[in-house]
């Protein structure tokens, strides 16, 4: 059973009283999300990210196509008593204190009061908020309402955690330990969704990453899998590769370069990058690294929503 | 248990705006002056009730303080309806929109609560407020017209009842407004409306409306729209004639209850509809 499948999904916003517009955020959007992953969505602004996360939590009405959590066919109310959802600029009721806020919520997820009691301090110590609990939330900063928030999101032990954006004006240390906290989560065998701007974070701690661009899905994979060349490799060594050796090389090798100590090339197989390196060796040219050449999440997100842009 | 959290939320929330504790305060300001206001002088003709020391009524044996006290409670309770109205909606219609704004409700329906619960929790969060501030109005009343006067009639509690009820029904129109505006200001201009031109024009149309056209069509309307609206001023008759004791019609209530479940559904409904 997947924690989160949707089939086509498809959102259609009309704006407009006298002349209709219609504007596409989700377009036949098909993905599957494996329960204990942390499974990342981005996409730049509009991409209609949140949108999916708000038709799953029936906030939104899907305009076509289906989807189910945690084996339920949506809409379902009883199945978000398993899931946990921090929003993208949540605002809590200001006159609570930050303790208050997680009764509230805790009794809204249906559980029960007595539970809470002894559920309420070990979450607040998790997200390091233990000494402001008393504190009205109105007072709180932005990294203390995210802290909050994500505490609000677990306060039902949920099997599926939803979270958007969860660092947004988080300092780097509370970053790391937010990060920390949801490695925890996943190993602890949560399901947790994540929508974030943050590539670098994103690329941290997922699993699984698709991105998304005008409510159309470009790319699913695993983070190696998206970041990954395919086939580019560098060859670190010291010494000289003479002429002759570059020559020999061009005649299987698709591309090949060499600048300072580092040769570069582009191999179609394993074998290839075996008969490189003995014909280094016979060279007597001395190997010190090979590298399978990677670009990072975000380098590759950038790329692939440019392609998309241009075509 | 959800709609009871809602409902205690609500409570907490409507303290925080400070509006109810002004309306505490206002009860309590006036209470202290029909305290200090109202006392007995009892003479060989009988029993006189003083007001600000000045003598009120003239002479009644003791067995009909009681009816002396008619005219005052009337007065009070005619107020406090007016005022709890008034005041009420000014100080609870701002709990639908705030809860259904952006980053507020995404956190409500995240949960495993429906929509019309949500709307439900807010109500009667709402009227359970201002129900504690009637009964604390006329509760005190009581008290201070049993040990000032020597009457204990508790019979004057029951109007509270009636009171909140009314209260209740009329809170729907503003839940709809709330759920189809999503702005304070509207729904207490829309719910100030009814009370002070349509309602009024509505429960005259006989006299008033019916004399634009004869049509049977024009006229079906006016009796629909009044018919859809809680009967206020019906209401108002039927709680002063619960304090003095005279039978009541009960077809406001029952409009007005309908009439209450009717807008709460519509708001319930464009809620259910609509995409956050």
């Amino acid at each position: 059973m997947h924690a989160i499948t949707s089939d086509s999904l498809s959102k259609t916003y009309t704006s407009g009283v006298v002349r209709r517009r219609e504007v596409p955020a989700l377009k036949d959007f098909s993905i599957a999300v494996e329960p204990g992953q942390i499974f990342s969505l981005l996409g730049p602004n509009g991409a209609g990210k949140t949108t999916f996360i708000k038709i799953l939590l029936s906030l939104t009405h899907p305009s076509g196509g289906e989807a189910s959590m945690l084996g339920k066919k949506l809409p379902d109310t009883a199945v978000k008593t398993r899931i946990g959802y921090l929003p993208e600029n949540h605002r809590y009721p200001a006159y609570l204190t930050g303790e208050q806020v997680l009764h509230l919520f805790g009794r809204l997820s249906g559980v029960r009061p007595s539970e809470l009691d002894s559920r309420i301090t070990p979450l607040l110590e998790l997200v390091g908020m233990n000494q402001w609990r008393t504190m009205k939330v109105k007072r709180y900063s932005k990294g203390m309402m995210q802290r909050i928030g994500l505490a609000q999101a677990l306060v039902n032990n949920p099997d599926l955690l939803f979270l958007d954006e969860p660092t947004d004006g988080v300092d780097p240390v509370g970053r790391k330990e937010i990060r920390d906290i949801l490695i925890r989560l996943k190993h602890e065998g949560k399901t947790i969704f994540l929508n974030s701007h943050l590539l670098s974070e994103v690329e941290l701690i997922s699993d699984r990453v698709a991105i998304l661009d005008k409510g159309t899905l470009l790319r699913v994979g695993t983070v190696d899998e998206l970041t990954s060349t395919g086939s580019l490799y560098q060859i670190g060594f010291s010494g000289i590769v003479p002429e002759a050796l570059l020559t020999e090389a061009a005649a299987t090798v698709m591309r090949i370069t060499v600048k300072n100590d580092m040769l570069t090339a582009e191999l179609q197989t394993i074998q290839e990058l075996n008969r490189l390196i003995d014909l280094l060796r016979k060279h007597n040219v001395d190997i010190t690294s090979v590298v399978k050449q990677r670009t990072s999440l975000e380098e590759s997100f950038i790329s692939l929503i440019k392609r998309e842009v241009a075509s | 248990m959800k709609v009871v959290a809602l409902i205690l939320n609500t409570f907490r929330e409507l303290l925080a705006k400070a509006t109810l504790i002004i309306l505490a305060i206002i009860s309590t300001l006036i209470l202290i002056g029909v305290a200090l206001a109202v006392s007995t002088s009892t003479g060989p003709d009988g029993v006189t009730l003083l007001l600000f020391g000045g003598q009120a009524t003239p002479p009644l044996p003791p067995e009909n303080i009681g009816m002396l006290l008619q005219p005052l409670k009337l007065g009070l309770a005619g107020g406090l309806f007016t005022g709890i109205i008034l005041f009420g909606v000014f100080a609870t219609a701002g709990i639908i929109p705030d809860a259904l704004e952006k980053g507020t409700v995404d956190l409500y329906l995240s949960k495993p609560i429906h929509r019309w619960e949500l709307l439900l929790g807010k109500q009667l969060g709402a009227v359970f407020a201002i129900f504690l501030n009637i009964i604390y109005f006329i509760g005190a009343l009581c008290v201070i017209f049993g040990l000032r006067l020597g009457v204990w009639d508790f019979s004057f509690l029951l109007s509270g009842l009636s009171m909140a009820f009314m209260f209740a029904c009329f809170f729907s129109l503003v839940v709809f407004t709330g759920v189809v505006s999503r702005s304070t200001a509207i729904s207490i201009i829309v719910a100030f409306l009814y009370l002070f031109v349509f309602g009024s024009l509505l429960e005259s149309r006989q006299t008033t409306l019916y004399r634009i056209s004869e049509g049977t069509i024009y006229r079906a309307v006016l009796d629909g729209l009044y018919y859809i609206f809680p009967q206020v001023n019906a209401m108002q008759s039927n709680v002063m004639k619960q304090i003095t004791s005279q039978p009541m019609d009960w077809v406001p209530f029952l409009q007005s209850f309908l009439s209450g479940v009717a807008l709460f559904g519509a708001g319930a409904f464009v809620m259910q509809r609509r995409d956050f």
